[in-house]
């Protein structure tokens, strides 16, 4: 009877050693966002990703120059991905680490995995969140960004000169803005 | 005995929910031609855009071509109210990469009943054409769908919900659909 003890606790024991690493492993392979997907493409395709110093302030202040227009940008570099890579791979690789609600709108894959593209999205409320992954030769860039449209396109007609009645105050400073935007020649005169 | 009974009711679910899925406009999942197609493509183009992406990509569309277009608010107003956009774009490294049958499988694999055919333009002695598919329930045009054989291009599109013939070329260039293959729906549904 004591043998029969001893036998199972040596098989649970056997047991929980097997186990205990393939539970870890499949853990890790669950993580989720972005730094899971850049370690995991490291550890794929044996490649270094080159993390861009104050990355955290460079994203405070994207977020307070467009006025929340861009904000949470994580951005990876991998100029030493080699060989072929399998689109399909790629693909569940992102998939798989991404988290839920995130949809694939765009894939461009090429036969011999020379180039590489994948978008992704998330509605975020009244913004988006954004992975692009784009492979180019060796060159491999994750950039994740979460955008405001309206306070984008706002920041961007802002300075391309454009201007749009939502975002002004009142609809007089809407019409007469262009005409200010011109050194008008009656003015001048 | 209870077995059969189960997957009776089974197989009457799945049926249910795929009728329920195709009554409700969603996009289909990719027909398994086009997996064959992927892999002999040298290149390959896939955009799937549901409702809510199109409701914000809206957002961008309006303040880029300003508010004072009208076409462009025609255009932006289409787009909010689309249910889906579904593009598939093969180019091929040579010609006859694809045969008849596989475009005739993916011609039955988007229609349902309410599709009628506009354009079958055809090549003589090859496969390649341009076929225009619209979707019309009560007189409105609720869906298109677009398949465009060249000798090393294949592009697919399929359009769900509401449309506007006149809006429709502004489509073309955005979502990655086709500028070429818009134009010549445009033309035949002007018709």
């Amino acid at each position: 009877m004591t043998k029969n003890y001893g036998t199972a606790a040596l098989a649970i024991l056997g047991l929980t050693a097997i186990m205990t690493p393939a539970i870890l492993l499949a853990s890790g392979g669950n993580e989720v966002g972005f730094d899971a997907i850049v370690r995991d493409v490291e550890s794929r395709y044996h490649a270094h990703a080159h993390r861009i110093p104050f990355m955290g302030l460079i994203s405070v202040v994207a977020g307070v120059s467009t006025h929340g227009g861009v904000r949470s940008v994580h951005l990876a570099e991998f100029e030493d991905v080699n060989g072929p890579v399998d689109g399909e791979e790629l693909n569940k690789l992102v998939e798989q680490h991404v988290g839920k609600g995130w949809q694939r709108i765009v894939r461009e894959t090429s036969r011999d995995g020379g180039e590489q593209n994948l978008i992704f999205v998330h509605p975020e409320g009244n913004r988006m969140g954004m992975l692009v992954v784009d492979l180019d030769g060796h060159d491999l860039n994750l950039v994740q960004v979460s955008i405001n449209p309206d306070r984008l396109t706002d920041e961007i007609n802002q300075h391309s000169g454009k201007h749009h009645p939502q975002t002004d105050t009142d609809e007089t400073t809407a019409k007469t803005e262009p005409e200010s935007d011109k050194p008008s020649a009656t003015a001048s005169e | 005995m209870q077995r059969r009974i189960l997957f009776a009711i089974a197989l009457t679910l799945g049926i249910a929910c795929a009728t329920a899925a195709l009554a409700q406009d969603e996009l289909p999942a990719p027909s398994p031609i086009e997996k064959e197609l992927a892999s002999r493509a040298s290149h390959v183009t896939e955009v799937t855009l549901n409702r809510s992406m199109l409701e914000f990509a809206a957002k961008f569309m309006d303040k880029k071509d300003g508010d004072n277009d009208k076409e462009s608010q025609a255009a932006r107003q289409m787009i909010q109210n689309l249910k889906g956009v579904y593009v598939r774009e093969y180019t091929f490294d040579k010609d006859k990469a694809y045969s008849e049958d596989e475009l005739e499988g993916l011609r039955k694999y988007f229609q349902t009943t309410d599709w009628s055919a506009m354009v079958r333009e055809r090549t003589k002695g090859s496969a390649q054409g341009t076929d225009v598919f619209v979707k019309l329930i009560n007189g409105q045009m609720q869906g298109l769908f677009v398949l465009d054989a060249e000798p090393r291009e294949l592009s697919l599109v399929l359009i769900l919900g509401p449309i506007n013939p006149d809006s429709i070329s502004q489509l073309g260039g955005n979502f990655g659909i086709p500028k070429d293959a818009v134009k010549k729906a445009q033309k035949e549904v002007r018709k």
